[in-house]
Formats: structure tokens, sequence, C-alpha cells
């Protein structure tokens, strides 16, 4: 038996391999000469083959409600999700001018704030925004450069336009399974990375540490960087520890480290105090400094806010960085690139709604059984309304939230994002996915090849996070102009 | 190094050698047994008392019949020195250290962690299923620690490793030479003679070590001189002064290691000091006890010396021990 390719039932979204005639994409079609050579039973051994990998890999993810049981395998599906080579340079292209425009507009906030002034941005948004932090104010940090690392999120709709979905700028995650995707995929599919011109993307971590280490304070030839995480228990520390294993980075608690008298960083060593230059955080503003932010916090360390202000560490994401991840903010993204850049944007934003102004506000209630509704702060997909999706009672509770707090909603089209083949059950089915691509800026910039692909494995599902019973791709960028 | 992970890779190295010499312990005692003559008695207890776990297990049980003490030892999570709370401890631990170990060995812990989980079970069938996990655990561990030899650069990393290893292992060889004063023997002198002969070839196939004394002491097993070698033998890598002396060249490369080495040289020294006279059980009970008590004061020191150097600094509010560095000692 053979995977069929005719067996494929594509529903009504673009479909990321396939194309309207049934036959695969340009970029796909080595990978479907290849799949067609194979039978069924084989594609089955070696997808236990994954199985068997990630186990013994130990690649994980965290699930908080799971208890006692702390980590799940990661679900990876096998067949890769593929694009061009021209497409994607032109997504980079996108995603590096956005997360420029960004900065900029960060860096802006926590010091002149000219577009307020200009009334580009308004002053109601910024005054709501939970992320804004007074502490920052006439802060400018190394290249002006406040997020670091970015994951933006990329969606496609029906009609085939890549949107970004939204910018995570607080401690985006899901880089190192996109490594270790790839890893799998060599071990597994070693003759269609000999026959066709796929992209390496194992690059990363070299540019990773080199983005941190252009933050040191100290010129020295080997700054001392470390990854600071919440420990073991936080649903990324697998993340956090490959990349610091990746990078030759030291992975530090809280705990391991302290500020002295003289506003400078140190890990607790076996030999005594070593001092840190650049700290790659894994853990949010308000835990990160119990004498800045959040008194209570455990995981933090107290005086680091003093030293960064003081310019004696380097911190990425800096903090402060998180006004820009917000819902609302998003929806004035393209007035950012064009305010700060003068360009028009590259990869266009989902039409959006503020619920903050009222005939938005009312063309949102209005419509509630056909939008997406979203806090302005969340994430991992918490806290979200899928109109079409919802009961009437969710509907009303949701118009509730809504009317109680309107700045801290949007809502926008529920789009038919695109679909990629998954195997289940030895056949090929379309499964909705998306891709977190990650962005990089400190003394220069720099995108991963592609990025994380996202699947809802459940069938019709919408919803890609891991939290929520997604799983993985590898991503294929194709060079097909040879 | 951070003195976190100083001390996690420690306990890791005592998680996993505890694990093994647990799986020694009960696969030696089960042998033992067989050969015990009529009319000789023998409290599966004794394993209890000798790991120091009794209070433990009478909170939670009162049977003192094999198959609960088995099920205790190995399987019972609420028993942090079960075979199963340790190898769960050591690859816990070992996820906070990834990058300063060799690639595979995650996948080998991992791999040891997935074993016992699915098969724990299994050691409750019968005496030959059990036999043959532990045995397995035994080999998996094994090729743990030939993986750490062969392929970790002998840093200060491989030395805490190291440290954990050796001083874990002195003390499980003192505990496994205790068990034996748990057998009670017929008065018979005909029969007690060459039956005690086989007790004590028990605790030295036990320890792997019965070749190793053969070529080394003698042919004829006698109790006081396997302790003698158990504890003595400056070559045999279980025995208590050979761990001591791997122990000292550990110290020796780690930084302001002055005061761990003289703990290390006192406990040498009344080990060296001590003449074992007689056999009795209490005598060698106590002796025995004087030497775990010896390891536990280079562990304090070690401890002070190396993990919470920094404890005067201020610390974060709040700030709690890790839950999987738990000590027993």
């Amino acid at each position: 038996m053979r995977i069929e390719l005719r067996d494929y039932e594509r529903n009504e979204a673009y479909d990321e391999l396939i194309d309207a005639a049934g036959q695969p994409r340009p970029a796909a079609r080595a990978l479907f000469d290849y799949l067609g050579r194979i039978d069924a039973a084989e594609l089955e051994a070696r997808r236990q083959a994954v199985d068997a990998a990630i186990m013994a890999m130990g690649i994980t993810f965290t699930v908080y409600s799971d208890g006692a049981n702390i980590d799940r395998a990661w679900p990876f599906d096998l067949i890769p999700r593929v694009m061009s080579r021209r497409e994607w340079e032109r997504i980079e292209a996108g995603l590096k001018q956005r997360l420029t425009a960004l900065n900029l507009f960060i860096d802006d906030l926590y010091n002149a704030q000219r577009i307020v002034k200009d009334r580009v941005f308004p002053l109601e948004v910024l005054e709501g925004s939970r992320n804004f932090r007074e502490q920052c104010r006439g802060i400018t940090p190394r290249f002006g450069v406040w997020a670091h690392i970015c994951g933006t999120d990329l969606v496609r709709d029906r009609d085939g336009t890549v949107y970004v979905l939204e910018d995570n700028l607080r401690v985006p995650s899901g880089v190192s399974y996109m490594l270790e995707n790839r890893q799998l995929m060599k071990r597994l599919f070693p003759e269609v990375f000999e026959a066709s011109s796929i992209l390496p993307v194992d690059d990363y971590p070299i540019q990773l540490h080199d983005t941190l280490a252009a933050l040191s304070p100290r010129d020295t030839d080997r700054p001392v960087v470390a990854v600071l995480t919440p420990g073991i228990f936080n649903s990324a520390y697998f993340e956090h520890s490959y990349l610091a294993q990746q990078m030759g980075a030291f992975l530090v608690e809280g705990s391991d480290l302290v500020v002295q008298d003289d506003d400078c960083v140190y890990m607790k060593t076996i030999s005594g105090l070593r001092r840190v230059d650049v700290i790659y955080r894994r853990i949010d503003d308000d835990f990160l400094d119990p004498e800045a932010f959040r008194p209570d916090s455990a995981l933090g360390v107290p005086g680091l806010m003093r030293a960064w202000r003081a310019g004696r560490v380097g911190i990425a994401n800096a903090p402060g960085a998180g006004v820009a991840d917000d819902k609302v903010v998003y929806a004035f993204v393209p007035k950012i690139i064009k305010y700060y850049l003068d360009q028009d944007p590259i990869i266009p934003n989902v039409p959006s709604w503020l619920c903050m102004y009222d005939d938005q506000r009312d063309h949102v209630l209005a419509h509630l059984d056909e939008l997406v509704v979203k806090p302005a702060n969340e994430s991992g997909g918490y806290g979200m309304l899928i109109g079409p999706r919802a009961t009437a009672s969710e509907r009303d509770k949701f118009a509730a939230l809504i009317r109680e707090n309107p700045r801290n909603y949007m809502a926008q089209p529920t789009l038919t994002i695109s679909t990629a083949p998954t195997l289940v059950n030895n056949h090929l089915a379309p499964r909705h996915l998306d891709l977190r691509p990650f962005v990089l800026q400190s003394s220069r910039l720099h995108a991963t090849t592609g990025g994380l692909t996202r699947v809802a494995l459940r069938e019709g599902s919408l919803v890609v996070n891991s939290s929520q019973g997604g799983g993985s791709k590898d991503t294929w960028i194709v060079d097909t102009e040879e | 190094m951070l003195s976190r992970v100083a001390e996690s890779l420690y306990w890791m190295a005592r998680y996993l050698e505890r694990a093994e010499n647990t799986a020694r312990l009960i696969n030696s005692t089960t042998q033992v047994l067989l050969d015990l003559p009529r009319g000789a008695s023998f409290g599966w207890d004794v394993l209890i008392k000798v790991a120091g776990l009794d209070a433990l297990y009478h909170q939670h049980h009162t049977e003192l019949d094999e198959h609960h003490i088995m099920r205790f030892l190995i399987q019972d999570e609420r028993n942090p020195s079960a075979i199963v709370s340790c190898i769960g401890y050591a690859r816990e631990n070992s996820r906070t250290f990834r990058e300063v170990l060799p690639m595979e060995f995650w996948e080998r812990i991992n791999a040891l962690h997935l074993y016992i989980q699915r098969n724990a079970a299994k050691t409750t069938l019968g005496r030959t299923e059990r036999y043959q996990v532990l045995n397995e655990i035994i080999l998996r561990r094994q090729s743990i620690v030939g993986l750490l030899m062969g392929s970790m650069s002998h840093d200060i990393a491989y030395q805490f490793i190291k440290l954990g290893r050796n001083i874990e292992r002195a003390d499980m060889t003192t505990r496994i030479l205790d068990v034996n004063s748990a057998v009670l023997l017929p008065r018979d002198s005909a029969a007690s003679g060459p039956a005690l002969e086989r007790l004590w070839m028990g605790t030295l196939t036990g320890l792997s070590a019965y070749q190793m004394y053969r070529r080394h002491v003698g042919v004829h097993v006698r109790g006081r001189e396997v302790a003698d070698f158990l504890l003595r033998d400056p070559h045999f890598p279980r025995s208590v002064n050979h761990c001591l002396g791997e122990i000292e060249t550990c110290l020796s490369v780690l930084p302001r290691q002055a005061t761990c080495i003289q703990a290390s040289r006192q406990a040498w020294r009344r080990l060296e000091s001590t003449q074992l006279k007689e056999m009795a059980p209490v005598v060698l009970h106590e002796y025995l006890d004087q030497i775990q008590a010896d390891l536990g004061v280079i562990h304090d020191t070690i401890a002070r010396q190396y993990f919470h150097l920094h404890q005067n600094l201020p610390q974060p509010a709040g700030q709690t021990t890790n839950p999987s560095t738990q000590s027993q000692s």
C-alpha cells in the first residue's frame, strides 16, 4: 500500500503543499516524489522510530494541569510543511521590518513618546497598557533595542495571503522544537535531504549567542552569558536547558544570582562569585526582580533592575519590552511601521476591531458569532472567544466582559487558516497550522530559516498551541530555482 | 561551576549509586536465603533497618513480609530511597545540567527511567522476574558510569559526580555488610560453620567481590576477612578504603578543599586504626555505624564548602530548596 495523493481530501482552506488541482506545489514536489516511492508500512515504521527517538531524547513539554506528570512527549508529525525560498525571503524581509519598527516604538515610548505627541498612537492605549513599566522610563538599552528575540505568529488565509497574527516579545518559546524537529527529520528521511535543496536551520543557537554577547557591558572576548529559567517545573524548561547547552551558556535560576553593592550581577559558583555579563531571561517582567516588581517573587533576583539600569548587565528581552506585545498595540503596528520607517508593511496585519472605539465595539458586539475576540494580554490561546464555535451563553459572557473593559479586547474575523497534509492513521488528512519564525536583533538582524510550524492535530481544530492539543512539523524552506 | 549544579551532579550520582546498590542488596539477600540451613531464620525487615528506613516504613506498613518490603524498596514512590524514586530523582536532577554532560547521558538515564517505570510492577511476580529486572537496572546503571568515564572530560563536574558516587558506595557497602547480622543460625556448629561461610559468600557475590576476594585473600570465606576486605582493601573499588582514596583524589583538584580533605583523612585514620577483634554482630554493627557517621561528616563538609557557600548573602524571599535534592544522610 502506498500513500496516495488522490485520496487526500482538501477542505475549504488553502493547503500549503497541495494546489487546487490536487497536485503538489512546486516546493513540495520532491517530497511527494519520495513519499510516492515508500509504502505505508514503511512510513508507519518510521513514524514509530520518531516516537521512540522523541521518548529517548526526552523532547518534552510540560502541561500545567498534569499535576505530578510533569512532562509529555512532544507531538510531532512527520510530513513537513514546505515553503518556497522566494516566498520565504519576502516574509523574512517583512519580519525584520516589523521588529525594527517595534523596537523603535518601544524605545520611543520609554523616552520622548513622539508617536503619542504626534497623535499616531493614542495616549489612552499607553495608559491602559499592563506591560508598560514605569521603572524603564528614560532608559535606552544598547543599540536602542528592547526586544532582542521575537516570535512572530504567521497564518495564511483562504486566499493565500500570509498575515501576522501576533508578535511575541516577552518570552517567546518553541525554537528548540524547531531545531529538534529538523534533527528528527534528518535521522528519518536522509534521502530527501540529499535529493532536494532544503535550507538548514541549525545556526540559530550561534546567532542567538552572538545577539546576546553583543549586549555585554564589558569589552571581553568571551562574555559570560546566562539563561535565566524559572526552573524545572516551567513548561518551557526543556527549551531553556537546550538553548543553554547549545550556546555554551550557563543555565541559572534566580537563586544562583546575586547583585552586589557594585551593581554587578554575580553567579554563585563553587569557587566563589563570578560576574555575569548578559542574561537571557525566560521569566516574565513581573517575576524578574522582587525589589522592582512583584515583591513575592521567588524566581527573580533582587536588585537586577538596578544592575540593568546602571548598565552593568545586559538583559534580553529588556524589561518592559512586553509593552508592544499586546493585542491592542498590535492593531497599530502598520501605523507604527509607517511612522518610524516610512514604509508600508510587507506582511499585513489581520484586520482588527478595537473595542475601545465606540463604533468598532458596536460592530464587534453585533457580530460576536462571526468574530474571534482576544484579550489584550493573554498568550497561549487562553481567554479567547471563537465566535462561530461558541455557545450563546459564552458569547453573552464575553459581551459583558467587553463592555466592562473595552480597552482589553480586540476582535478579528475568523480566518480559515491554511492546512497541510498530516499523517492520521496511515493516510494523509488536512490539519490547520501556523508558523512561528524567530527574529533576533541587537547589533544586527537575523531571522530563523522558516520557523516552528505548529499544527492542530484534532480534526477541524484551529488551535495550535501545544498546551491545547497542538503538535508540530518540520518546516522546509526549499530552493526550487536551481 | 554553579554551586547548585555541583550539588545536583553530586546527588544525581548518589541516587544512581543508591539505586544500583539497593538492587544488589536485594539480589544478594535473595541468593543467601536459598542456602540457609534448616532451622535458620531470617527477617526481611533487616533490609529496611540497614537502609535506615524503618521509621518511614512503619508509617505506611505493618506487615514485615518479603512482598511488602520489596514493594517498598523497589517501587514505592513514598520512599525516597526506593529504586524507582532514586532513578526518578537522578533523572530530574540531570535535567538541570544537561549542558555539562555528554549528550548521550540524557538518553541513557531517560531510558533507565522508562525501563523501571515499565518494569517495576514485574518485580512482584516472583523472585526470578525480580532478579532479572534488578539485574537489568544494575547493567544499565553500569553502562551510564562507563559512558561518563569514557566520554566526559574529567573536569570539575566529573569530580562532583565521582564524589557522590564514592560516598554513597562506601555507605552502601557498610550497609550490605550489616545484613548478615540479621541471620540467626542454629546453635549446632557443625551445620552453622559451612552455612556461615555461604552467607558471607553471598555478601561478596552481591557486591561483585567474590572473585577478587578469592584472588587477593583466599579461598576460604570467613566473616572477619570478608569484612576486612570490604572495608580496608586498598584496591577493590567498592571497599570503603578505596572509596575514601577516590574521595580524596577528587577533593585534591577542587578549590579551597583543605577542610574537606581533613574530614576524609579523619575517616580514613579511624578505619585504619580500629582492629576488628571479634565478629559478633553487635560489635560489627557499631563499627559500621561509626564509618557511616564519618562519611556523613565528609558529606556535611562538602555541602558547606561547595553547595551552601553563599548562604550568608542576601537570598530572594521565599527561596526553597529543590525538592529533588533532598538529603537522606
